[in-house]
């Protein structure tokens, strides 16, 4: 049996969807810089699972990752990450800035900032990207502010995760 | 002279020893403790060698292994999707044990409406449940999946006893077969074929919306479970994951379709006039000398014509595969069949592809080409394909072997159009699961209990096939670092590679990409590939056609390289630690013969005045405060007392090829991570030119933590770099670089995305 091996991902996933164990993940990585007073986040998708995620929500012929990709993707994953990510710093809703994607292999990877925080106490994240359309999905985060490091494994029953830093600051 | 400097030498030693305990202000009871060290050799881990499975890992011998031969007659219903078999098991007991029972798996009640293989996994309710799942969780009917055994009679017709537990089967026997006996018993038995599109099977039918079913027939019949030497019964349930232990022997196997299907199976078509078209058998006899590139047996425009009509009548199939440890076919109205021949130092074996008109251009354009390359390259690795022929099937949502037979998936899109993804897909997991011929189906490791034993190992290999058939597309670039991120994962969801395949969380990285990346980082890194392709090589030939363990593979690595790799296997295999080595501290010296501070410090401690030291060289640092510009431009052999030792000693020839370093510079190595690794460093010098110093795993043996080196050098360095080509799954490398490099990935991609 054959499971694709992928530079990202905690998780290998199976090729084409294999039928007993296809895995579906995505990873998230945060880091709270404190001398940059940022926010600084990369998160990795597969591009086939993202694109079938797109198209379910009416976005269609994206080809991405292909010489025929939509001239407006960024404006679309930008929508898209708005929609199913979300971020409350210090218990504020906090937007975030779009930096950019790169494609690597099988993965699309965006790169996120959340400028001008001062000091970081509390940091939760939603993560729905994919949920619906894939019942296995699970996104995980990882969270690093200085020496403390958790994961967090969002799925389809919990989808958010808290972190509280005060004891720390 | 030499005596007087080694007895101050032994003299310091003692006095910091003494001075380490005039300090310590409180005496704290130290503990004491066993072995910790990581490289400790794996004695307590391994099982103890025996006449069976041997120290130096080969099979002993006393070694033995049972043959199961099994004659079938089997009928495809295709109008209702069933399957029916009669099958005559010829049990070959050549261990030197009675058996008082044989035990028999059925794999298929993994799917009866009462198997517990879904009973295993928790889980709460889900957020929201489409129709179509919530009648199916809560309302449906259960598949009526599973065997129906009708009887199990002896060779003369009595009926046996038997009890089935789950996926497995007690046969009772009448007498206790002793050892070099043979038992002879018959089992009739038939099954409901699942929809595997809908139920995500791994054998089953995958049904077109043209009516047609392709059928991946597959563990669908009662087979015998290995008895061996190192566990006795197999007898681990088949919960859907964890894959199979199977005896060798032959199989005759007849197998009745509808008439307009074309099939291929494990083994060589007994009748190929019966079942193929006068043309078809033509072009099969034909594809035997066809070297160069396929050709078809069954044309698409054959298949087009034969699946849009329905045949009432059938043919039958004979088979015959000779040393085999399973049986599998594949069956549809919907095949093209093409062929290619390929040569092993005189014997021809064929690389056949079987795949629907769905699956076109694509699989004629790359399928039997890959399985082509794939047996070569694994031959190369191991020993020359023994089989006679290797056939990739196109089903779509599969990747899975049998002997000689596998299925895979990747299809174009409706327009026949694909994207590099889909063939590098496609390209990968033909060549994984051809792979799987070699790993397990003849090293027949048990992928029940290990699956890192077929999955890795084979994995490992794929590696090196991929990349021949298309570097561009499978560069080796991106191993071992694809695992950094698995390996940096969170440890409460990680197992070692040493646990049964049910038992990890993630079976992809933890059973396939960890130990491939392993195995890689021991080749290309370690062992270098001429130690490491030889002991491969010896493995493979020794377990060919047997049940090897995993003590087996590390003790034949070992023995066949007289590398001691056991603090690798300790490491990689045993524990779920990650390698992280960094450069903590650089500090540059220079050679002197001014006696430095801590030189004063020896010979007051010693009760001496530094003039009674022996004549001597020091090495001081830039940042002593006695360094001063003079020592900044002076030579070694400035000084004196080396360049009389040296005239002294050395023919003007030999002072000629001596190495003369200017600079001195101290390297402290910090490893935060829990495995021990090769220190591979980069210099780069003032000019621009670089060197590598490579230091073996070994250099942390007496130091977990940290160690010290002094490397000299005639030119300034500029920049040091740990691991600079990623080739030992370093999991973090910001601390890889001296001066450090504080930016983060982001960084780097914000400043080129602002660049750009």
């Amino acid at each position: 049996m054959k499971y694709r091996s992928y530079l990202i991902l905690l998780i290998s996933i199976p090729l084409l969807a294999f039928t007993i164990h296809k895995y579906y993940i995505s990873l998230c990585e945060v880091e709270y810089i404190p001398e940059k007073q940022s926010v600084q986040i990369i998160i990795s998708h597969f591009i086939d699972d993202l694109e079938i995620s797109l198209n379910n929500e009416g976005q269609k012929n994206l080809f991405l990752a292909t010489n025929k990709e939509v001239k407006n993707s960024n404006q679309i994953f930008e929508a898209y990450l708005n929609k199913h990510l979300k971020f409350t710093i210090n218990n504020k809703e906090t937007t975030y800035q779009f930096i950019g994607k790169e494609y690597d292999d099988d993965l699309v990877r965006f790169y996120l900032e959340i400028p001008n925080i001062e000091k970081l106490t509390s940091i939760e994240v939603e993560n729905t990207c994919l949920i619906k359309d894939f019942d296995d999905q699970q996104n995980i985060i990882k969270i690093k502010v200085k020496k403390f490091n958790k994961t967090l494994y969002l799925t389809k029953n919990n989808v958010k995760g808290l972190l509280n830093f005060q004891q720390n600051n | 002279m030499k005596k007087i400097t080694v007895a101050i030498l032994s003299l310091v030693f003692l006095t910091t020893a003494l001075f380490a305990q005039e300090n310590s202000q409180e005496k704290v009871r130290q503990k004491g403790h066993y072995n910790s060290s990581k490289f400790k050799q794996l004695d307590e881990e391994l099982p103890t060698p025996n006449k069976q499975h041997t120290a130096s890992g080969a099979p002993g011998y006393e070694y033995t292994q049972q043959q199961v031969d099994y004659k079938m007659n089997i009928i495809l219903d295709d109008d209702n999707q069933k399957i029916f078999g009669e099958e005559t098991i010829t049990y070959h007991n050549n261990s030197k044990d009675a058996l008082e029972y044989l035990w028999v798996q059925l794999d298929q009640n993994m799917r009866a409406p009462n198997s517990k293989s879904n009973d295993i996994n928790g889980g709460g309710p889900d957020v929201l449940y489409t129709p179509a799942k919530f009648a199916k969780t809560f309302m449906g009917k259960p598949f009526e999946g599973g065997f129906n055994i009708d009887y199990i009679k002896d060779a003369n017709g009595n009926s046996l006893n038997y009890m089935i537990n789950f996926t497995m089967m007690r046969v009772d026997l009448p007498k206790p077969l002793a050892s070099g006996e043979k038992f002879v018993f018959n089992i009739k038995w038939w099954y409901n074929i699942n929809d595997y599109m809908a139920d995500r099977g791994r054998s089953g039918y995958e049904p077109f919306p043209d009516g047609n079913n392709l059928y991946v027939i597959a563990q669908f019949f009662p087979r015998l479970a290995v008895y061996n030497n190192v566990k006795g019964w197999q007898n681990l349930q088949f919960w859907g994951s964890s894959e199979f232990a199977l005896e060798f022997g032959n199989y005759d196997v007849s197998i009745t379709t509808p008439k307009d299907h074309i099939l291929n199976a494990t083994g060589v078509i007994q009748n190929p006039k019966d079942v193929f078209t006068k043309d078809q058998y033509k072009r099969y006899e034909a594809a035997k000398t066809a070297f160069d590139k396929p050709v078809f047996i069954v044309t698409p425009e054959e298949a087009l014509a034969a699946e849009n009509g329905k045949a009432t009548s059938t043919k039958t199939w004979k088979f015959y595969a000779e040393n085999v440890r399973d049986f599998a076919f594949s069956s549809s109205r919907k095949f093209i069949w093409d062929a290619m021949a390929v040569d092993f130092n005189g014997k021809t074996v064929m690389a056949y592809s079987l795949y629907p008109n769905e699956g076109n251009p694509l699989w004629e354009e790359h399928s039997t080409k890959v399985v082509a390359n794939t047996l070569k390259v694994y031959s190369e690795s191991t020993f020359d394909y023994p089989y006679p022929h290797a056939t990739s099937i196109n089903a779509e949502r599969q990747g899975m072997e049998y002997p000689m037979i596998c299925w895979n998936g990747g299809r174009p899109d409706a327009n026949g159009k694909y994207n590099d993804r889909t063939k590098k897909g496609m390209i990968g997991v033909i060549t994984h699961e051809v792979g799987h011929n070699f790993f397990p189906m003849i090293v027949n490791s048990d992928e029940r209990e290990w699956t890192w034993m077929d999955e890795g190992i084979n994995s490992f290999v794929e590696i090196l096939a991929e990349y021949k058939y298309d570097p561009e597309l499978f560069p080796l670039s991106k191993y071992p670092k694809n695992i950094v991120r698995y390996m940096a994962g969170d440890q409460d969801r990680l197992t070692p590679i040493m646990t049964q395949g049910d038992n990890i969380f993630n079976f992809g990285s933890n059973a396939y990409a960890k130990p491939a990346a392993g195995l890689f980082i021991l080749r290309q890194t370690i062992m270098g590939p001429e130690l490491f392709d030889h002991a491969f090589k010896t493995y493979a030939k020794r377990w060919k056609f047997k049940h090897p363990t995993p003590a087996d593979f590390f003790r034949s690595m070992e023995d066949a390289s007289a590398m001691d790799l056991d603090w690798f296997w300790r490491g990689w295999f045993y524990t779920t630690g990650n390698n992280d080595i960094g450069i903590k501290e650089v500090k540059k010296y220079h050679v002197t013969d001014k006696p430095t501070e801590q030189a004063e410090n020896l010979a007051k401690r010693y009760g001496i005045t530094v003039d009674q030291l022996p004549p001597s060289l020091y090495l001081i640092s830039e940042d002593s405060k006695d360094y001063t510009d003079d020592i900044k431009g002076k030579k070694p052999e400035d000084y004196s007392v080396l360049n009389s030792y040296l005239q002294d000693n050395f023919t003007a020839e030999e002072k000629a090829t001596l190495k003369s370093p200017k600079y001195f510079y101290e390297l402290v190595f910090e490893k935060p991570g829990d495995l021990v690794m090769p220190i591979i460093v980069e210099f780069e010098y003032e000019d621009g030119t670089k060197e590598r110093k490579q230091y073996p795993a070994e250099i942390w043996r007496l130091n977990d933590d940290e160690v010290t080196k002094v490397f000299p050098s005639s030119k300034v360095i500029s920049k040091i770099t740990v691991d600079p080509d990623e080739e030992t799954a370093d999991v973090d490398t910001s601390n890889n670089s001296w001066p450090k490099n504080t930016e983060t990935q982001f960084d780097n991609f914000k400043k080129k995305q602002i660049k750009g």
